[in-house]
């Protein structure tokens, strides 16, 4: 995968982090893999910036994290979407899907006549 | 939610290692699965870490956002502390309701002192001056050669300043003067100023209406023009703005009004109407003529980056200049100058900050006693700081949360304070004592409101802070593991050690106050040389048409004298150009003939007046040699002279003067006679040398009348007024002022600060009594059980008293002794406002320990009754 597909997620990476989340608590590495599978690897490289935007998130008071045990008995930081994180990623996930669909149209545009 | 919340608190302390624990958690989660897929351990940590990417980078951007969380945490939490502790404390203070207002009264008193005291030093002393680049004006000054300064400059000096003045960016001048102003109503005097053509703008002063002067306007025999003062305009033409254009009959000229300035406008020789200063031959910088007829005030702004220092050189520099080009008249003189901040404030600044010191003690008085309190209430709060300790809360949660209660008692002393302070700087204001300068300007401002609000605060922690430590110390732990009362006698130390600091404090402000109280009774004992009782005096200004010469002004004058002297009543009549301590007055060139010649230009000067024959009668001052003027000293008549007996001393030191020669001024005149000094300033400055000649040879259009009557002068002054429009409609009659009054004037100011410092000596004294009541009834509630059994065991009561007495005695003295040192360690401040006593006055000091120690017996008696009244068997059993 390349630079341009890594600037175009950088945008997109919260709403990314709040879907995953939706599915229920997870740790920072199982948000990455839940990515990986719905993204088809989009964040091969640079894994590392989903934590900065976990924390920001965070900060915002979107989701919240506790310390529990992961699978494999190892201390883990946990994530879980807050009520007002659930409702942003009802308004991103909205605004996303105009963005999109206004793209697409302009893509399948003919010439101006 | 509660399960967040209780998570929430585990949330790291350390956000370095948290971050570090989860980005590793993830490396090894990614390296583990890679691993499981068949890489090398090695391989696969390498892949994870590439995968990654920037692992510093996030490491360190997720610690700063957690930090800033974390902060952001804090001080919301501080935030709900602070606003529990407020309102815990609120609770608290309600219920006792007689302590809170007691403390809260003592500290309005204390702050608001303070707050009265700073709103004067801070209009007064603090504020600039209301003038453009006030901080870069000087007042420019003579420098003779024996070291005395004159705050008059010639008019070619002036010009020479402003034409060889390298430091100056521009020199103006102003001269004042009495002029009447005729109009509808009665003749009016009016103060009148004449300034030079950019006076205005130097000052950076504005126009209400119209403009100021134009430069051609200085130009000698044009039309005249006039600016009006602000106050002036509001009282004599009720503000109507039609006054422009309009021609007003002032001094027997005709002025036209061309502006008016703007409210508060005002230079520092305020005026009711100012002229151009006309700039008449002998204004030429190139002459001599009249180079020491000094009447100009000059001011000065220097350049940007100007000092003091090479102000001075500069001003040196041109002044030895002048020497050279004009030896007869400037040999040996030069200038000098001094802000015009210094000018106007430099006297007042050490009395006013003596009063904000003693303004200060009392609020340490204050503190003390609220202190006192507070330690007392200590030990009955014990059960609920125990409760609270033991429910968890740590030393210093409670510490906060007694400080916190302390801050709100002192933010409410500081507001009560504020009223007082409101009320007090209009009382000081009103009372306009001895024109102290920019009184008008004194009010509780924003910078008084955070003044009082930073003291309050302050002031909190003051008395907060030892009982607070007190309270919460190791007797609450023993209290709690005893669960029984802890009283020890560390408390009592404490508080016995608060009164007597209180006494000291006390002490040092009565032992200013009284040194005060003695110089200014010493200064209403000086002999001012006069008899002020049953004597008034009114001032006339004889100007115009039907006054054009002196024959003319002499023979109204002499009319008037008559008519005055043969209403019933009045035993004595007289007339003069000065009265006592009204001002040194006019001052003139002076020589003894035959002596030999004094060096050039040493300061051979005498003040001048002249005065009608029978005005020292009038007045009361005695003729100690030789004779009085008669009618016979007429204008053409051999001139001649009295002097005091300074200038006898000074001029005729072992000669007799009688009959000697001397110029004065342009006359040369014979001594006739000596009249006993009459004080020309206030008590405390000595008389100066002083030269009178007759009326009729020295005639000037403003003249003061004295009356000396059978009874009250003020019964009179309904006919002398009457007399007066009688003679004259057109004359005004102005200043009618009993004699006794220059008296209270002369001493308004060392009054004024000696009122208010006894008043906050008093304060002072009153807190610390109550201090001295409290410890000791603390002290015999505490002991009930030790004097009860005393009693029991035979102790008669006059004992119990006496040793209670003796107790708040022993502090007293504790007090008394520290405080006499403190008082004679600071009296050197004092020193400057002090007359006739020195500091280890021991009258002073003794009514001090007598004051003092009176007041601790007074205090102390009715605990001591109390105790002395104990039936010692229901003590016994209550113990």
């Amino acid at each position: 995968m390349t630079q341009p597909t890594q600037d175009i997620l950088r945008g997109t990476l919260d709403l990314l982090v709040l879907k995953a989340l939706s599915w229920g608590p997870a740790h920072g590495y199982g948000i990455a893999r839940w990515i990986e599978a719905a993204t088809n690897d989009a964040l091969a490289v640079g894994e590392g910036t989903l934590y900065p935007a976990l924390h920001r998130l965070e900060e915002r008071g979107w989701v919240r994290s506790s310390w529990g045990m992961s699978e494999n008995n190892r201390r883990a930081k946990y994530y879980a979407l807050t009520s007002a994180g659930r409702a942003r990623l009802r308004v991103e996930a909205e605004n996303w899907r105009r963005y999109a669909a206004a793209v697409f149209a302009a893509l399948d545009a003919p010439a101006l006549r | 939610m509660a399960r967040w919340g209780r998570f929430r608190r585990l949330f790291g302390p350390d956000p370095h290692a948290d971050v570090e624990e989860e980005l590793s958690f993830h490396l090894e989660m990614r390296t583990r699965e890679l691993v499981e897929r068949g890489e090398t351990p090695e391989r696969a940590r390498e892949l994870a870490l590439r995968r990654f990417g920037d692992y510093e980078g996030s490491w360190a951007e997720c610690v700063e956002i957690d930090e800033r969380r974390r902060r952001r945490m804090v001080r919301a939490e501080q935030l709900t502390e602070l606003r529990q502790d407020v309102r815990y404390a609120l609770r608290v203070l309600r219920r006792s309701p007689g302590f809170t207002a007691v403390a809260v009264a003592t500290l309005a008193l204390g702050i608001g002192a303070n707050s009265a005291i700073f709103s004067v030093v801070s209009g007064v002393l603090l504020k600039s001056l209301p003038f453009r680049d006030a901080e870069r004006l000087y007042e420019v000054r003579m420098l003779y050669p024996d070291g005395t300064e004159y705050t008059g400059l010639s008019a070619p000096d002036f010009m020479s300043l402003r034409e060889e003045s390298r430091t100056f960016e521009r020199v103006e001048a102003y001269a004042g003067g009495v002029l009447t102003l005729l109009g509808a109503g009665e003749p009016k005097e009016v103060r009148g100023s004449s300034v030079s053509d950019g006076f205005f703008d130097l000052l950076g002063l504005r126009f209400a209406l119209g403009r100021g002067f134009l430069p051609g306007e200085n130009v000698p025999g044009q039309g005249k023009v006039t600016v009006l003062d602000y106050g002036f305009w509001q009282r004599e033409f009720g503000g109507d703005p039609g006054v422009i254009g309009r021609t007003l009959s002032v001094g027997g000229e005709a002025y036209t009004v061309v502006g008016v300035l703007e409210r508060g406008a005002r230079p520092p020789l305020p005026a009711d109407m100012y002229a151009p200063l006309e700039y008449g031959e002998t204004f030429s910088a190139t002459t001599s003529v009249g180079r020491r007829r000094e009447y100009l005030g000059v001011l000065g702004r220097v350049r940007p980056g100007v000092s003091a220092e090479l102000l001075g050189a500069d001003l040196k520099r041109i002044g030895a200049e002048l020497q050279v080009r004009f030896p007869d008249t400037n040999g040996k003189l030069t200038f000098t100058a001094a802000s015009l901040r210094e000018t106007i404030i430099g006297d007042v600044r050490t009395p006013l900050l003596v009063l904000l010191g003693a303004v200060g003690v009392v609020l340490l008085v204050a503190c003390a006693n609220v202190a006192n309190l507070l330690l007392a209430r200590a030990s009955a709060r014990e059960d609920e700081l125990a409760v609270r300790a033991g429910l968890g809360a740590g030393r210093g949660r409670l510490v906060r949360q007694l400080l916190t209660e302390s801050a709100v008692l002192g933010l409410a002393g500081g507001a009560a304070g504020l009223l007082l302070a409101y009320w007090g700087t209009r009382a000081l204001v009103a009372a306009q004592p001895a024109d102290i300068p920019r009184l008008d300007e004194v009010g509780v401002d924003a910078t008084v409101v955070l003044f009082t609000l930073g003291l309050a605060l302050l002031t909190g922690l003051a008395f907060g802070l030892v009982p607070a430590f007190q309270a919460t110390g190791a007797r609450l732990m023993a209290a709690l593991r005893e669960g029984g009362r802890g009283t020890s006698r560390s408390g009592g130390r404490v508080r016995s050690g608060l009164v007597v600091a209180e006494m000291a404090l006390a002490v040092m402000l009565l032992t200013g106050a009284g040194l005060l109280i003695r110089s200014f009774i010493e200064l209403t004992r000086v002999e001012t040389g006069f008899e002020p009782e049953r004597a008034a005096s009114f001032r006339i200004t004889l100007q115009g048409d039907a006054y054009a010469t002196g024959e003319q002004i002499r023979g109204r004058v002499d009319a008037l004298l008559e008519r005055i002297g043969a209403l019933p009543g009045v035993s004595a009549v007289a007339a003069s150009t000065t009265l006592p301590l009204t001002g040194i007055g006019s001052i003139f060139n002076f020589a003894v003939e035959g002596a030999p010649p004094p060096p050039p230009n040493v300061n051979a000067e005498i003040a001048i007046a002249s005065v009608t024959p029978g005005y020292f009668r009038t007045i009361g001052a005695p003729l100690v040699r030789g004779r009085d003027f008669t009618a016979a000293d007429g204008p053409d008549a051999a001139p001649v002279a009295l002097i005091n007996e300074a200038a006898a001393k000074r001029w005729f030191p072992g000669e007799d003067p009688i009959g000697r020669r001397v110029q004065v001024g342009n006359s040369v005149r014979e001594i006739v006679g000596i009249v006993g000094d009459v004080l020309q300033r206030a008590p405390g400055q000595p008389a100066a040398p002083q030269l009178f000649m007759p009326y009729a040879q020295f005639t000037t259009s403003r003249v003061r009348i004295v009356v000396r009557t059978a009874g009250d002068p003020l019964a009179v002054a309904p006919a002398i007024r009457a007399e007066v429009r009688a003679l004259d409609p057109d004359l005004p009659l102005t200043d009618f002022t009993p004699l006794e009054e220059l008296v209270s004037a002369s001493v308004a100011r060392p009054r004024f600060y000696t009122t208010l410092l006894t008043l906050f000596a008093s304060v002072a004294l009153a807190l610390a009594a109550t201090g001295i009541f409290g410890v000791m009834s603390y002290a015999v509630a505490q002991r009930t059980r030790e004097i009860s059994i005393r009693i029991a065991l035979g102790a008669r009561a006059g004992d119990v008293l006496r040793m209670i007495v003796g107790r708040a005695l022993a502090l007293a003295a504790a007090g008394v002794a520290l405080g006499i040192a403190g008082a004679l360690a600071l009296g050197r401040v004092l020193r400057s406002q002090l007359f006739g006593v020195t500091l280890l006055d021991p009258v002073t000091l003794g009514a001090v320990v007598l004051v003092l120690g009176a007041s601790a017996a007074a205090a102390s008696y009715l605990p001591a009754r109390r105790a002395a009244g104990l039936e010692p068997a229901s003590a016994l059993r209550e113990g």
